[in-house]
């Protein structure tokens, strides 16, 4: 079930209706949110329900595991076994056909070919996100951050609440199931920040992404020996924007969706292409998956604390296995690589500038003021364009189309067919509001905040009415659902 | 923004009296945060039914064939040429066809248009300096 689709809006009706109806009984609310999300889930395939019901069952026990026992060292074999079985879960489904297809290929190559056991296994949608949610749940129950959950209610809804199930914000324990353990509120402000944020989420998925990916993105990237240097250089702006839409969209939808029933998720994109630096940028792009990466991975492997190589390793590892997260094909590993070269490239950069130059304290005059501005502006230009170069090897489908797609970029004597003033429209329009400033939705949600009922029906629909006209026919699924 | 959401929460009073009041203005406000969002909710239903009809005769063309299903089919398909006739459908053919306009638009087009804006604008200019001298 896709939220941008009229049986999600019948679904959400009677889901807002009955949760808010049954407010009195909280146990009878949290069942049906439950009993909600596995629908939900099972719009797409059932017989997942049962994988996200066991993965779910696995942490619980896990949790009530180690707040039973005491010893540092069955603690650790406790959470250690849970995290092998999530993790083991989400291999076999996600790199089972991978591994084998490149143990083939490497075998074949060496004259040593075997049949190997392939099969076809159909990757659950949101696995992934699920899973980061179940072991971030057992590490932290670990590491005695929160306590471990008694009731298996709660943890079933925290795994499987589902705005945010199939496609993130991957949502913390500690910051979700202390609200479950309190009465459920909706205010004003709930309203505000959730039409708001529906709204905008849906016009950056209908309108902006979907436009980009049917007429400029997919023809680019399908043949891009067929498109001239600049199309190929509008269609990398344009899918750099359509990623953004589209997973900040579905982000918009689903902490608004969350906040119309009470709940509060955290912000998962923050103007991510105004960052003048990598390491900024990815405090601003998924943040519940940079966040979750830093916290699970790149401090449990010793984050700077050690020596500098080691320092550099750890975030080179880091960034290596967030792209292997995001799917099993070279072109994810390469992306990841190029990320965690660059992180480290920088770190070092600044380490180095800061050896010579130190930062001063005292305020500077007039050049060192347009001095810091200059060096933002092309910190800025610089991170974006990295970013977009980075991204061919994202969205390509094969290494090929990556290494053609950059030759490509290099001759501009065809003619232009995809570069539309519509099209460049749309990036540039983007673009524009990732320099806004930062506070604007929060203006916005502060006047809807006193809009009375009828009118506020009127903005929701006519809203919504404006997204269908203005997208284009059929609902295109969103990119973040097959990680 | 989310830090609307936030405030409400840190500026909830501690103790058990303040507590207790604090409960029931909270259930107070959920009751009518949830009746004015319920209000809302069924006047976007009306709007989309009304300008949006052809949307509900592709969601219903979607289901299995059988008793039931053909008359929530024949119905939409009934209530959808209703609102056809009665022009409702227009504002959505209009806005479509605006974005049509826009896709196909060229560099070209786009040009035509800057240089007679500008054209305008300079008209514009000249006119207020004869009407100043005028005056």
């Amino acid at each position: 079930m896709l939220f941008p689709t009229l049986e999600f809006g019948l679904f959400f009706l009677i889901v807002f209706t009955v949760s808010w109806a049954l407010r009195w009984v909280p146990i009878s609310r949290k069942f049906f949110l439950v009993a909600a999300s596995y629908f939900f889930y099972g719009w797409w395939d059932w017989r997942f329900t049962g994988l996200l019901f066991f993965t779910t069952v696995v942490n619980y026990l896990t949790g009530l595991a180690l707040g039973q026992s005491e010893r540092q060292g069955l603690r650790k074999f406790i959470v250690g076994v849970s995290v092998a079985i999530n993790l083991s879960v989400l291999g076999f489904f996600k790199y089972y056909g991978f591994f084998l297809t490149s143990l083939d290929e490497l075998l074949t190559s060496v004259g040593l070919h075997r049949d190997l056991p392939f099969m076809e296994v159909i990757l659950p949608v949101g696995i992934s996100f699920f899973t980061f949610q179940g072991i971030s749940y057992v590490v932290d129950v670990y590491r005695r951050q929160i306590a471990p959950e008694r009731s298996l209610l709660d943890v079933m809804l925290f795994i499987s609440f589902f705005p945010q199930l199939v496609a993130g914000p991957i949502v913390r324990a500690a910051d979700f199931i202390p609200q479950l353990h309190k009465t459920p509120r909706l205010t004003r402000e709930h309203l505000s920040v959730g039409v708001v944020l529906i709204l905008t989420g849906l016009f950056k998925k209908m309108v902006i992404a979907n436009y980009l990916a049917t007429n400029l993105v997919d023809p680019v990237f399908f043949d891009p020996t067929a498109a001239s240097g600049l199309d190929l250089l509008t269609g990398i702006y344009g899918y750099a924007v359509q990623i953004y839409c589209d997973f900040s969209g579905y982000s918009d939808i689903a902490i608004g969706v969350a906040a119309l029933l009470g709940y509060r998720f955290l912000e998962n994109f923050a103007q991510p292409y105004r960052a003048s630096s990598l390491q900024d940028f990815w405090r601003r792009w998924h943040i519940s998956l940079s966040t979750w990466l830093r916290d699970y991975l790149y401090i449990p492997l010793g984050g700077n604390r050690g020596s500098t190589g080691k320092t550099y390793r750890n975030l080179f590892l880091t960034m290596f296995l967030g792209g292997i997260w995001h799917g099993a094909a070279w072109t994810f590993v390469i992306w990841g690589t190029l990320h965690g070269a660059m992180l480290g490239l920088e770190r070092f950069l600044r380490q180095t500038l800061h050896s010579f130059a130190p930062e001063e304290t005292e305020a500077g005059g007039l050049l060192t003021f347009l001095g810091n501005g200059a060096q933002h502006i092309v910190g800025v230009i610089w991170t974006f364009h990295f970013v977009c170069f980075a991204w061919i090897f994202f969205r390509a489908d094969s290494f090929m189309t990556a290494i053609n797609y950059l030759q490509g970029l290099g001759d501009w004597s065809g003619p232009r067919q995809y570069a539309t003033p519509f099209l460049v429209g749309l990036i540039v329009l983007t673009m524009f509001f990732q320099f806004t400033p930062r506070h604007l939705g929060r203006w916005v949600a502060q006047g809807v905040k006193l809009l009375p009922s009828p009118v506020l029906g009127l903005l929701l629909g006519g809203g919504l009415w404006l997204i269908w006209a203005m997208a284009p026919e059929g609902v295109a699924p969103f990119i973040y659902f097959q990680f | 923004m989310l830090d609307l959401l936030e405030e409400l929460e840190g500026g909830m009073s501690e103790g058990w009296e303040a507590a207790s009041k604090d409960e029931l203005q909270g259930a107070e406000q959920t009751r009518r945060a949830v009746s004015r969002f319920t209000r809302a909710m069924w006047l976007v239903v009306v709007l989309l039914m009304f300008f949006n009809s052809g949307q509900l005769v592709t969601y219903v063309n979607g289901f299995e064939v059988g008793p039931v299903q053909d008359t929530v089919v024949a119905m939409s398909k009934t209530w959808n040429e209703q609102m056809e006739k009665n022009g409702l459908h227009e504002p959505f053919l209009e806005v479509r066809d605006f974005m049509t306009r826009l896709q196909s638009m060229n560099w070209q087009e786009v040009g035509a248009g800057v240089e007679a804006a500008q054209r305008s604008e300079g008209a514009e200019m000249l006119r207020g300096m004869l009407y100043e001298r005028k005056g």
